[in-house]
C-alpha cells in the first residue's frame, strides 16, 4: 500500500480533484470547451516545463526561463515596431532564447559556476535587457501584425466533433513530442540521464558532459523563448514582465513529475501532467470564484504535500 | 600501569568482518604503535576508539575500569585525543577557527570570545614550535603541511575540564617534511614522559621502530603480535603483518606469449606521478602495487588524462587523450576504483548501465538508442561475466556489491576493449565473485586484451599477474617478475626494504 501510494498518490490525488470540480461545478468543469480552454491556457508552461525537463534529467536548475520568455516577446514586438515581418521577428526571439541559454550553459559547463547561481544572475540581466529595450512599457497596438494576434485566437477544426483544437495547444503538444523523443529515444537523451544519475560515473564511463549541459541550457533557453512568443501572440502584445510567472510553475510541475515517476526521475510525460495538475487545479478554482491569493496558497501547498509524501515513501522503501 | 585496554573488539559491516579478535594495552608514559595491512582492522579500531562506530563485542578499558565511548564528545572527556589521517577542516575558517572545530569556541557573556579564541590557538601552534602560521590564517591559504599541523595543534589545545591522556594518531607524518615531524615526535616525547600514552600508527616502518616503545600487529583483523620495538626488526613487522597464509589456488599465473607492446609509456609525469614509465604486452595482465600515495591510485587517471607529460603509445601509434570520452574511443575500457560514486548509475538498470560508453556505436541511424540491441548486448555480457540478476531489466541498486562490480566489467568489456585499466578490481566482493572475475580476466588476456591491474590486495596481484609495476613515492620503485616472487618480497618492495 505504501508503494502503490508513492507511485500513485499524486495522479489519484490529480483523479480526486478533477471529481471535485466536477461534482462542484457539473455544468461546466466537464466540457470539450473548457478542457480545451485549459490545455490552451497552459500551452505555454507545457512547452518550458517540457525544456525544464531536459536540464532537470541532468540535475541542474533554469530559472532564468521567465525573463527569457518576456525578452522574446519583447524582442519580436520591437521587430514588428520597426516594420518587420513575422517571418523575421519569430526567428529573431527564438534566436535570442537560444543565446541566452547557451550564455547560460557556457558559464555552467564551462566556466563551472553552479547552475543556480548562473541563471539567478541570468534572470535579473534578461529581465533588465528586457525593460531596458521596450522603456518599461507594454508594446502593443497596430505595429503588431494581426497574423500574429491572431495565431494565438486561431485553431484546427476537428469537424466530426464539432471542437476546435488551439494552435497553442497544437504548438505545446508539437514541442512536447520533440522533447519526448529526445529525452527518452536518443542517445543525447540517454546520457543526459546518465549525468543526472551520477555524474562522475557517467564522465568515467565515457559521456562528454560539457557540450552537453551546453546544449541542454541552450534547449531551455530554446523553450523559454517559444513560450514568449506564445504568451505575445496571445495577448497581441508584449510586456517586459509577461513571462515572470513561468519559472517558478515550471520548476513546480517537473516536481510534481517527479512524484510519480519510477526512481522520482524527471520525465516529460510526467511533467506534462504535472502541468496539467496546475492548470486543472487554477481553472477549477477560478470558476469556483476563490480569491487568487488563496488559489495560490492552495497550489503552493499541494505540491509540498505530493513531494514530501513521495519522498517519504522513498525513504522507508530504501 | 595501563591507561587504556581494549580486549576481544569485534566488529563487522554488513558481511564484511573488520575486527575479529583486537587486542591491546596501553600504559602511561609509552608510545605504543600499530600495525598492519591495509584493511587489516586499524581504521576501524580507532573509530571504535573515538566513539564513532560501536563495536559488536569486546570490550574497552580505562584506567582498569569498564568504558562505553558512545559518541566522540564522550572519547574527548574520557581524555582521548585524535589526529586522523584525513585532513577534515573547513577551508573558509580561520586555523584557529578549525583547531577549535567541534568542541565549542571559547565564550564570555553567552559569545563568542575571539580575543581568548586566538590567544589559545596561537598558544596551541607555538607549542608545537610552529610560529609560520598565524592563528587567523584561513586554511585555505595553508600548504596540505600547514594544515595538517593545524590540525595536530587542535589535539593540543588544553582542555581544563577533560585533561587529555591519550593521544591517537594515524599517519601523523604523511604530509610533513622531516623537519616538521621530527618536531612532534619531540613534543610526543614530552607528552608521553608526563605520564600521556600515545597509540601510534603508521605505514613507515623506520619512523614506528624509532618513535615507539612496543608494536602491536594487526592481521585480519586479529592482534597477531606484540612486541618490544628494541627487539623487533623490520622484515619480522613485514612478515607478521603478511601472515604466511597459503594464497589460494586459483591456478598458475600465465605470462603472455606474445613480445608484442600494446601501451607503453614513457615519462609519464603529473598529479603527483613523476616519470613513470612501462610497457604493457598483448594479452600481459600487469599489476601495480604500492602503499598509500605511492601514486598508483592516481596511475589511471594520468594515463587518460591531458594533464600530463610524458608519451604514450597505443600499438606502436603515440596517443594523445582528452579524458575518459577518448580512452573509451580509442580501445581503452575503464573499471574505475569506487563502484557507487565512480561506475554505476544506481537508479538505471543493468541495460543501461552496460550501454553507457558504447552509445556511438550500439544506435540507431547514430541518434536513436536501439534498446533492442542494448538487451540483447547486456544479457549477452552478463552471462560472460557471470553476472546473477532478474534481468537486464533489473535495477542496479537492487544487486549484491559482487554483481554490481560484475556490471562495470560487463560494460568494460562489452566494447572489446584493446586495453582494459582496472583500479582495485575485486574491493569489496565476495571470494566467489572475486574468483569469477579472475577467470575473466584471463580470458581476455588470453585473447590478447592488455590488462593493467591497480589493487592494494597484493594477493591479489601475485594471483593474476606475471610482472608487478612496484611505485613507491610517485616513482616506479621496480618491475619485477611475479614468478617465485614471496609476497613478503613485495611488500618489502612497496617499503622500499629491498631492491627489484
Amino acid at each position: 500500500m505504501p508503494l502503490l501510494l508513492r507511485r500513485y498518490g499524486t495522479a489519484i490525488g490529480f483523479v480526486a480533484v478533477i471529481v471535485v470540480f466536477w461534482l462542484r461545478l457539473p455544468e461546466t468543469f466537464l466540457t470539450s470547451r473548457n478542457l480545451l480552454n485549459i490545455t490552451q491556457q497552459m500551452s505555454m508552461l507545457a512547452v518550458v516545463s517540457s525544456t525544464m525537463t531536459v536540464v532537470m534529467a541532468m540535475g541542474d536548475f533554469d530559472l532564468s526561463v521567465g525573463s527569457i520568455a518576456s525578452l522574446a516577446g519583447i524582442v519580436a514586438a520591437l521587430v514588428f515596431v520597426w516594420g518587420g515581418s513575422p517571418w523575421i521577428a519569430v526567428p529573431a526571439a527564438l534566436a535570442i532564447g537560444l543565446a541566452g541559454g547557451l550564455l547560460n550553459g557556457f558559464l555552467v559547463a564551462y566556466v563551472g559556476i553552479l547552475p543556480f547561481i548562473v541563471t539567478l544572475g541570468t534572470l535579473t540581466i534578461f529581465s533588465g535587457l528586457a525593460f531596458c529595450l521596450s522603456g518599461g512599457k507594454t508594446i502593443f497596438g497596430s505595429a503588431i501584425p494581426s497574423s500574429f494576434g491572431g495565431f494565438a485566437r486561431g485553431g484546427l477544426p476537428l469537424g466530426p466533433f464539432e471542437i476546435t483544437i488551439p494552435n497553442l495547444t497544437l504548438v505545446a503538444v508539437g514541442v512536447l513530442l520533440v522533447v519526448w523523443v529526445f529525452l527518452e529515444q536518443t542517445v543525447y537523451g540517454r546520457r543526459l540521464y546518465a549525468i543526472g544519475g551520477n555524474a562522475e560515473a557517467a564522465r568515467l564511463a565515457g559521456v562528454r558532459i560539457r557540450p552537453l549541459r551546453l546544449a541542454a541550457f541552450g534547449l531551455s533557453g530554446l523553450g523559454a523563448a517559444s513560450a514568449g512568443l506564445m504568451l505575445a501572440s496571445r495577448v497581441a502584445s508584449a510586456n517586459p514582465t509577461q513571462g515572470a510567472g513561468l519559472m517558478l510553475d515550471a520548476i513546480a510541475s517537473v516536481f510534481l513529475g517527479t512524484t510519480m515517476s519510477d526512481e522520482g526521475q524527471p520525465r516529460v510525460i510526467f511533467s506534462l501532467l504535472g502541468v496539467l495538475m496546475l492548470g486543472v487545479l487554477g481553472n477549477g478554482l477560478t470558476q469556483m470564484n476563490v480569491d487568487s491569493y488563496v488559489r495560490e496558497m492552495i497550489t503552493g501547498s499541494i505540491i509540498i504535500v505530493a513531494v514530501a509524501a513521495s519522498s517519504l515513501g522513498r525513504a522507508r522503501e530504501a | 600501569m595501563s591507561l587504556l585496554s581494549v580486549s576481544h573488539l569485534r566488529k563487522s559491516f554488513g558481511g564484511a568482518v573488520a575486527l575479529r579478535d583486537a587486542s591491546l594495552e596501553l600504559r602511561a608514559g609509552e608510545t605504543l604503535a600499530l600495525i598492519g595491512e591495509n584493511g587489516a582492522g586499524k581504521s576501524t579500531l580507532i573509530k571504535i576508539l573515538a566513539g564513532v562506530v560501536a563495536p559488536d563485542g569486546g570490550s574497552i578499558q580505562l584506567d582498569g575500569e569498564p568504558a562505553t565511548l558512545r559518541d566522540p564528545g564522550e572519547a574527548h572527556r574520557r581524555g582521548f585525543r585524535f589526529i586522523h589521517q584525513e585532513l577534515n577542516f573547513v577551508p573558509s575558517l580561520s586555523a584557529a577557527e578549525n583547531i577549535f572545530m567541534g568542541r565549542g569556541y571559547p565564550r564570555r557573556f553567552g559569545l563568542v570570545d575571539w580575543g581568548a579564541l586566538h590567544a589559545r590557538a596561537s598558544s596551541a601552534l607555538r607549542a608545537l614550535d610552529v610560529n609560520h602560521i598565524g592563528a587567523r590564517t584561513s586554511m585555505a591559504r595553508l600548504s596540505i603541511g600547514d594544515r595538517m599541523l593545524v590540525k595536530i595543534a587542535a589535539a593540543f589545545v588544553e582542555d581544563a575540564d577533560a585533561p587529555a591522556r591519550i593521544f591517537v594518531m594515524d599517519e601523523p607524518t604523511a604530509a610533513l617534511t622531516g623537519e616538521e615531524s621530527a618536531r612532534l615526535f619531540r613534543i610526543l616525547d614530552s607528552l608521553r614522559r608526563r605520564g600521556c600514552g600515545i597509540l601510534y600508527v603508521s605505514h613507515r616502518l623506520d619512523e614506528v621502530l624509532a618513535v615507539a616503545d612496543r608494536i602491536s600487529v594487526l592481521r585480519d583483523g586479529e592482534t597477531r603480535a606484540t612486541l618490544t620495538a628494541n627487539e623487533a626488526s623490520k622484515t619480522e613487522l613485514i612478515e607478521l603483518m603478511m601472515g604466511h597464509s597459503a594464497a589460494e589456488a586459483v591456478g598458475p599465473v600465465i605470462a603472455p606469449e606474445s613480445e608484442r607492446v600494446v601501451l607503453s609509456a614513457q615519462g609519464l609525469s603529473g598529479e603527483g606521478l613523476r616519470d613513470v614509465s612501462f610497457e604493457l604486452r598483448e594479452g600481459e595482465i600487469l599489476g601495480f602495487a604500492g602503499l598509500a600515495n605511492a601514486g598508483t591510485e592516481r596511475l589511471t587517471n594520468v594515463l587518460i588524462s591531458n594533464a600530463r607529460t610524458g608519451r604514450v603509445t597505443l600499438d606502436g601509434a603515440s596517443l594523445k587523450l582528452f579524458g575518459p570520452a577518448d580512452a573509451w574511443k580509442r580501445g581503452f575500457a575503464i573499471v574505475p576504483r569506487e563502484r557507487r560514486a565512480q561506475g554505476l548509475l544506481m537508479a538505471h538498470d543493468i541495460a543501461n548501465n552496460v550501454a553507457l560508453p558504447h552509445l556511438d556505436r550500439v544506435n540507431r541511424l547514430r541518434l536513436f538508442v536501439d534498446r533492442g540491441a542494448e538487451r540483447a548486448r547486456a544479457a549477452e555480457m552478463g552471462r560472460r561475466v557471470r553476472l546473477r540478476s532478474t534481468g537486464t531489466l533489473q535495477k542496479v541498486r537492487k544487486l549484491s556489491g559482487g554483481n554490481q562490480q560484475k556490471v562495470v566489467f560487463a560494460r568494460a568489456v562489452a566494447g572489446t576493449p584493446r586495453v582494459l585499466l582496472l583500479d582495485e578490481p575485486t574491493r569489496g566482493v565476495d571470494v566467489v565473485a572475486k574468483f569469477d572475475i579472475y577467470a575473466l580476466l584471463r580470458d581476455l588476456a588470453a585473447h590478447g586484451t592488455g590488462v593493467i591491474v591497480v589493487s592494494s590486495d597484493h594477493e591479489e596481484i601475485l594471483q593474476l599477474c606475471s610482472r608487478v609495476v612496484v611505485m613507491r613515492e610517485g616513482r616506479v620503485a621496480a618491475v619485477v617478475s611475479t614468478e617465485a616472487l614471496a609476497p613478503r618480497r613485495l611488500l618489502a618492495l612497496c617499503y622500499g626494504e629491498a631492491t627489484g
